[in-house]
């Protein structure tokens, strides 16, 4: 099998569908392909941490085993032979579940979480478990067993969180797409720092079953890819009611991939500008790159509008004691008897929820129901939202203030609360080299509208062909 | 919500069985009571004391 590519040059930065497309049609090999991954890993993962744990071998074994399966001409599906990485709070059978902690240390998994059991029917080849913030909460941390994961653009900075992992290895071309989570933004937060694309889907698109849980009201599994067609491909296999998640929605999983490229003409696109304007102003390139996102998706015919939803700092609220309510309800008697055993970040961050009293809960979700009514109303006026999603390029690792600083001022909580879909990609590249981020927001199971208009910025901007100096 | 007093403190800690954890780690357990008062405090109660709180999950063909 030969793509016309020399020997795995280039192979890491070819999209998941040309892969795919690739090794249905005998042009490429999954045992090259693999090997090209697993060459570019051993390369630059001492550099970027993406990785807790590699299953090299497993993976390898598996690329032989799909490529017989291809020149069989038997397919496993729309990803056969296709390299995927699994955040390491998602269970992968045969592998340990340590969610970054030492608490969960040795923690081995004994099945697939429902995600990872569709994308392995689908044919991808699970190529090893990603770094991430302790519980998918505390990080960047240096006190945990294992190191935190480094931004490809630069890795003296953070990739953002807490999907750190599975933001930094697919910007660097460690491999094609990953799984992560996102919770108040986890998804999004690495899709924003790494240049990368990002969704959380709607609340229970997506099975969180085989998921450790952080906030069973708030968790979401998303796609993480290089462009947006890879991203709604992989949302096609993993989408779907689970009648064994007590969170999964009815509604089935759509096709999104059939209406990519229909553009932005005639769309109605509300720009929530005092998100990065008043309640959190953004550094100024972040509002600069906003602005020429806007502008483009104007250019193309879409209608702008100015929205005005609930302030950043009460849905910010809202989400902290929703999560921590129920965090707590997960991680209080760890607490109570090994408090040591989890870094700092996260002790902190997961303690809160013993001082909060039943009361502050309900209150929190009576709030809740009424920032549902407020998106629910703004998205009746447009088709999608557009808003900032961080509002500073990456900080420097180093420098615990300013990630203590950066790390809240971020639009993404918003959605997590009211469980509308959020899609975050790259909007420009700062004057320092590092990736600027946009958000895109759409009604209930619309994901498909969230990909077109996030396609028609990508075919504009050419923002997929932007990847990091490194390798 | 003022800043959480030391002896409400404590004694939420003892309600919740972070003993150990106020002693090995008084700060990180301080900076978790301080979070929580603040958190609350920037949340507006809707005005209709009747508004239902979101059912936790409420999954179907929309949410």
């Amino acid at each position: 099998m030969n793509v016309g590519i020399e020997a795995g040059q280039g192979l890491h930065y070819l999209t998941v569908t040309a892969l795919a497309h690739a090794i249905a049609h005998r042009q490429l090999s999954p045992v090259e392909l693999m090997k090209a991954h697993l060459a570019r890993i051993e390369k630059l993962d001492p550099r970027l941490n993406a990785f807790i744990r590699l299953d090299a071998e497993a993976a390898l074994e598996t690329a032989k085993a799909a490529e017989a399966e291809a020149i069989a001409g038997h397919l496993r599906g729309p990803l056969h032979g296709v390299p995927v990485g699994i955040k390491d709070i998602i269970d992968v059978a045969g592998l340990p579940t340590t969610c970054h902690s030492k608490i969960l240390e040795g923690n081995l998994a004994t099945s697939d979480a429902v995600c990872v059991s569709k994308l392995r029917q689908a044919g991808a080849i699970v190529v090893g478990k990603l770094s991430t913030h302790e519980f998918a909460i505390g990080g960047p941390s240096f006190d945990l067993p294992w190191p935190p994961a480094r931004n490809p653009w630069n890795p003296d900075h953070h990739p953002g969180g807490s999907s750190s992992g599975s933001g930094s290895g697919v910007a660097a071309g460690l491999f094609p797409m990953a799984l992560g989570t996102d919770t108040g933004g986890s998804v999004r937060n690495p899709a924003s720092c790494c240049g990368i694309v990002g969704l959380k889907p709607t609340y229970g698109l997506v099975s969180r079953r085989g998921v450790f849980p952080l906030s069973f009201t708030l968790d979401h599994i998303g796609p993480m890819t290089r462009n947006v067609e890879d991203n709604a491909l992989m949302l096609e296999v993993i989408a779907g009611h689970d009648p064994l998640d007590p969170g999964s929605a009815a509604a089935s999983g759509g096709r999104y991939c059939a209406a990519l490229d229909r553009g932005a003409k005639g769309l109605r696109v509300g720009f929530v500008r005092h998100f990065h304007e008043v309640d959190m102003p953004a550094e100024p390139e972040v509002t600069a790159a906003l602005e020429h996102v806007m502008r483009a998706l104007q250019a193309q015919g879409a209608d702008v509008r100015d929205i005005r939803l609930p302030s950043l700092g009460e849905f910010a609220a809202v989400n902290r004691v929703i999560l921590q309510s129920e965090a707590w309800a997960i991680h209080g008697e760890w607490l109570r008897t090994r408090p040591g055993d989890y870094g700092k970040l996260a002790r902190r961050r997961l303690m809160p929820g013993a001082f909060l009293a039943a009361g502050d809960y309900v209150l929190a979700n009576k709030r809740r129901l009424e920032m549902i009514a407020a998106v629910n109303a703004a998205l009746a006026e447009v088709d999608v939202l557009l808003c900032a999603s961080s509002m500073d390029p990456a900080c420097r690792m180093d420098r615990p203030a300013e990630v203590e600083r950066t790390y809240p001022r971020q639009a993404r909580t918003p959605f997590n609360v009211t469980g509308h879909p959020a899609l975050a990609m790259m909007s420009g590249l700062s004057s320092g080299g590092l990736p600027l981020s946009v958000q895109f927001v759409g009604r209930y199971f619309d994901e498909a509208m969230l990909f077109r208009v996030a396609r028609a910025w990508e075919q504009v901007s050419g923002m997929d062909k932007k990847h990091p100096p490194i390798g | 919500m003022q800043a959480m007093d030391k002896e409400l403190m404590q004694a939420l800690v003892r309600r919740a069985g972070l003993d150990k954890a106020l002693a090995e780690f008084p700060d990180d357990v301080a900076a978790a009571a301080e979070q929580a008062a603040k958190v609350m405090a920037r949340i507006k109660a809707p005005a209709d004391p009747r508004a239902e709180p979101w059912p936790a999950m409420r999954p179907g063909d929309g949410l």
